[in-house]
This record gives structure tokens, sequence and C-alpha cells, in this order.
């Protein structure tokens, strides 16, 4: 028989050590969205699809990287690749998919619960929040912008027939692939929660989301193809961070011809616009 | 989390109270909602009473540091709450009045997340929440989720949250707001049991004065924005006093005189619905000498009470 058995105390004791300041507050703040949006301490549904948007945005990656190790003899091998200018266009709709699942998520069930006026009461500013929040966004996000394009480049080191030489010529890409991994997500991460903010009901936020993304992107289509102007597909609001993405890659021609300076800009407008819709809803607004 | 750089809070003002509010006003458009409001607390549970609009919210709300007044002073344990509102709630802690929990979470994963938020490394916010989720009532419970919570669950939640980071002030908004009377009545010694065995100072706002009556040491009544009584509740006070006033069945007139013949002293006709007031030596005698004299007169006893007026009675005027 166990000696070592004991009675626990679990009277109310009080805490005199250290305390975290507002960074330790927001950066709690942002794990838990973050986590709870990915499906943390929630039910099997809750995790299914994000686990399942993460793995499609894996496979291109996976599958390429598969077949050399698979094939490793093979000549068709050595031209099995993907360009990683190509890839998120390749999986463009997993992130919108992802963006549209997981922003929702992040903001109406606060206003929908009236947890603002609870997190308000703590040392966490509006402001704090709106960061907190976009923290929270942004790190999922880069489950399906970032992550499988740094698996290919790991995969494509590895297989490489010298290593290091592959990394100090790629050396270049891997910032790349960062810098337009954090575009795609901030993009996404920014227009999601703003028009989320607007509603304290998660499933009118997902449509409106989708509107706002898809709509556009089809009038500026059809017009575009209509009207033979360029500049109307600038419309297309779900291409843009993906071809402002792809615009850092040297040498990539856009098929549109429009320019990497315009879908940049367009970009950025779309994040400033995202920006101002959130500071405007929280700056008052009590929840 | 704990990699973070800790922030040492700012040096108090020495031998500073709970709270020190001086000259507060705060006008919402025409409306006063705070007219030169004056307060000092100490570590104690304090009432804050008044009818509805009559400026508790805006009050905790300025202590909180969400509101800035328009005049005066506000420190809650020496922090100036006007200048740095965030530090004085990472201090505090706050039960608002309405529903906020996140339906979607378990009670345990909420006080982890906001012992955390308020500033604790996780490894103590994970303690601790089992310690406050013990106090309230709720460690069978802690796993299950919010949503399937009954409101007087619920409410023990926003304590339990509000107590998670050990604040030395907790303020509590309304708490009994929406219970039956089981809840309330676990509420109200929950509440007492902050400041009584916690050892944390309480601010409790409502518009209940047997809610006040319950779990406080003393009580601020605001009327219009403006404190018009403050006083302490010494629940001993009517036990020591030796006067009682009593209600009888029966012939006051002989009740008068076996009363009298005891040695006590009796005022009034005590016809109909009137008090008569006993008065004796000491609390004891008063007591078996109204015992007795009923005894010996025949009539039954209807009510019997401290003399003099009931706390409601006193406040009744100043709540308006």
């Amino acid at each position: 028989m166990s000696t070592g058995a004991r009675v626990a105390d679990v009277a109310y004791t009080r805490y005199d050590g250290e305390r975290s300041g507002r960074p330790a507050a927001i950066w709690s703040l942002a794990r838990w969205s973050a986590l709870r949006a990915l499906g943390a301490r929630r039910g099997w549904r809750a995790k299914l699809i994000p686990i399942l948007l993460t793995m499609i945005a894996l496979t291109p990656a996976l599958v390429v990287l598969g077949l050399r190790a698979l094939f490793s003899g093979a000549s068709f091998t050595n031209n099995l690749n993907i360009a990683y200018a190509r890839y998120s266009t390749i999986t463009a709709i997993v992130i919108l998919v992802f963006s549209v699942v997981i922003t929702p998520e992040l903001v109406c069930s606060d206003r929908r619960d009236r947890t603002l006026s609870l997190y308000f009461s703590t040392s966490i500013s509006r402001l704090d929040y709106v960061l907190a929040k976009l923290l929270g966004a942004l790190l999922p996000l880069l489950l399906v912008t970032l992550v499988p394009l740094l698996v290919l480049y790991a995969g494509n080191l590895l297989f490489a027939v010298h290593p290091l030489g592959y990394l100090q010529a790629h050396a270049g890409d891997l910032l790349r692939i960062i810098g337009g991994g954090l575009v795609i997500a901030c993009f996404y991460g920014v227009v999601g929660l703003a028009v989320a903010s607007l509603t304290g009901r998660r499933a009118f936020a997902v449509g409106g989301y989708l509107a706002f993304l898809v709509i556009p992107t089809i009038i500026g289509g059809v017009l575009g193809d209509a009207l033979n102007e360029r500049y109307v597909r600038l419309l297309a609001v779900a291409a843009v961070p993906i071809r402002a993405a792809r615009d850092l890659y040297p040498g990539f021609t856009d098929p549109s011809n429009i320019g990497a300076g315009l879908w940049n800009l367009t970009a950025v407008g779309l994040i400033a616009a995202g920006l101002a819709v959130l500071a405007l809803r929280y700056r008052q607004d009590e929840g | 989390m704990s990699s973070l750089p800790a922030e040492p809070f700012p040096e108090a003002a020495p031998a500073a109270g709970v709270v020190e509010i001086e000259h507060v006003s705060k006008r919402f458009g025409q409306v006063a909602a705070l007219d030169d409001v004056s307060v000092a607390i100490a570590g104690q549970a304090v009432g804050l009473l008044g009818a509805n609009g009559a400026g508790k919210s805006t009050l905790m709300r300025v202590l909180l540091g969400l509101i800035r007044p328009d005049a005066g002073s506000v420190r809650v344990m020496g922090v100036d709450a006007r200048s740095a509102g965030w530090e004085v709630r990472r201090r505090i802690g706050y039960m608002p009045e309405h529903s906020c929990l996140p339906m979607g979470m378990t009670a345990r994963d909420l006080v982890v997340h906001m012992g955390e938020v308020r500033g604790l490394p996780r490894r103590v916010a994970v303690l601790r929440a089992s310690e406050v989720l013990f106090q309230v009532g709720l460690e069978e419970e802690r796993s299950r989720l919010i949503r399937t919570f009954s409101v007087g669950m619920r409410q023990r939640t926003s304590l339990a949250q509000a107590i998670v980071h050990s604040p030395a002030l907790v303020i509590l908004d309304e708490p009994t707001n929406g219970l039956d009377p089981a809840g309330r009545d676990e509420m109200l010694t929950l509440v007492r049991r902050l400041s009584s065995e916690l050892g944390i100072a309480v601010m409790m706002s409502s518009h209940v004065l047997e809610d006040i009556a319950r779990t406080c040491d003393s009580v601020i009544v605001l009327r219009d924005g403006r404190v018009v009584d403050t006083r302490r509740l010494d629940h001993a006070e009517a036990a020591e006093r030796g006067d009682v006033q009593v209600r009888i069945e029966g012939d006051p007139a002989g009740f008068k005189a076996e009363a009298a013949r005891l040695g006590l002293a009796v005022d009034g006709d005590g016809d109909g619905e009137a008090w008569l007031v006993v008065r004796g030596s000491d609390p004891q005698a008063v007591l078996r000498g109204v015992r007795d004299a009923a005894c010996a007169a025949g009539v039954g006893l209807h009510e019997l009470r401290a003399a003099g007026p009931t706390l409601e009675e006193s406040l009744i005027g100043a709540i308006g």
C-alpha cells in the first residue's frame, strides 16, 4: 500500500508572487483565441475542419516530396516540383475557406456573449484586444500560408544533391516564403476580423465575409472579360493577397498584366481599411 | 508567458486606504451621474446602495479607470485610476452585473484564462483556478461548459474569475441579479466570506438593502449621483441595545401592568397595529420580562424587534 497519500488542501491562498504586465495579457488572449479557433478544448467537430484544411494545404508539398522519396532514382522526379511563387495560387481556395472558418470564431462569440466587458475590466485595453485578436488570427493562418511552403522548402533542401549549395542559392526564396506567408495571413486576418467584428452572429459573419471576398471577385472577372479592362480585375478581392505575395518572387509575370505595384497597393489599402473598421468598431463599443 | 518581462507595481502611496475618492464628478450630457462624490474605503466590505440610476455603476467604472471623471481624484490602493486605469484593473477583481461569460468555455478554462490575463503565470493560474472554484462550490462542475450552468452557477463562476488573481479589492456589481432565493442566499454567503475569511476587501453594489446588510460592514447611499448617507452596519449594535419594541395581540393595558410589575418601562398605547416600546436595565432582562409579561397578561406576541428605526426605515428616505 502506498504511504505517500496525503490530504490536499484547496484553501484559498494569497498570491504575492510575480505578475506579468500587458504584453503577457495580450499574448495570453492571443494564444487562447488562436487555440480555440483551431478547436482546442472544444468538440471534435470544431477541430475537424481546421485540421482537414491544414492537411489539404500541405498535400501538394507532401505529394511532391513523397513521390521524390519513393522514386528517388526515377528521371521523372527531376522535374517534379512546385514553384514557391505558385504554391499559394494552388492552395488559394483552402486559404480562403480556412480564414472564413477561423476569423469569425475569434471575435463573434466575444460580442455575442458580451465577454468584451469582462476583458475590458482587466488590464486589456481596446487596442490590446484588437492586437491580441489580430495575433490570434495570424498564427493559425500561418498554418496554411507559411507552413506548407516551409515544408516544401525543407524537403527541397533535404533532397538536393548539395543541400548547402541549395541553401545558398535559395536563401532569398526563404525570405520571400516568409514574407509572402505573412502578407497573405495579414490580409485574410485583418479583413476577416473587420467583417466579423460587425456582428455577433457567426453565421452572418461567415456569409458577410464570403460575400465580401467572392462577389467583387466575380464582378471583377466578368467585367474584366466583358470590357477587356485589366484594372477592373483589381476588384478580385480574394486574389489580391495571393497576387501581392506572388509578386515578391522575381521573374514571375502577372498574367493579368496589371503590375506588382498595383496588386501590392490594393492589398495595403484593403488591410488599412480593415484596420480602420476594427479601430472604429472597438473605439467606444463596450459590447 | 513566463518569459515575458514582469512589470512591477508602481509605488503605492504610503498608508493609503483601499479606495480614496475625492470630489469626483461625472456628467453624461445634461445628466450628472456623479456629483462631488468623496468616499474613503479601508479594508472591509462596503455596500453601494441606491436606486437604479443613482450612480452606483458609474462610480464603479470610475474606480476601474474605465470612465474618466470630469473632476476630482480617484486612487485605488495608492494608484491613480485616472492615469493608470489598466494598473488598477490588474490589481483588483471585478464581477460585472450582466452575464458576460464565454458560453463555449468550461469554468476551469475561463478561470485559468482570466488568471493569466490578470497577470498570473500559467502554472499558478491553473493551481489557483482549482482553489477559487472550490471556494465558490464549483469544483465538481469545473469541466462543464458554462452554457450548461444555471444562473447561480454562472454568477459563482463570474465571482471565481474575479478573485483568481488574489486581488486586494473585488468590485461586485449587483451580484445577486437574477438569482432565485436559494442562489441569492448562496451568493450572499460567498460574498460575506470574501471579506470575513479570505481577507479580500469588497465593494458591492445593490439596490436591495437586505443584501447589503447581510454582507457589508458599512454602506454608502447614493441618490442622483450624490452621496447622501454613509454609515457602519454594526450587526452587534441592535443586540446590545436593551430596548425592544413589541406588537401584541390582546389587552395592551394588562401587558403594560405586568411589565411594570417586572420592573420594565413601557411606552405607547399598543392599540391596533401600534408598537409598544419596552425599556429595561439589560437586554436579557428585557427579553425575559416581555415573555413573562405576555404570559401573565394572556396576550400574544405578534412581533418583537430592537427599538428604534430599522436600517431600512432609517435609509429609506436617503435611498429615495
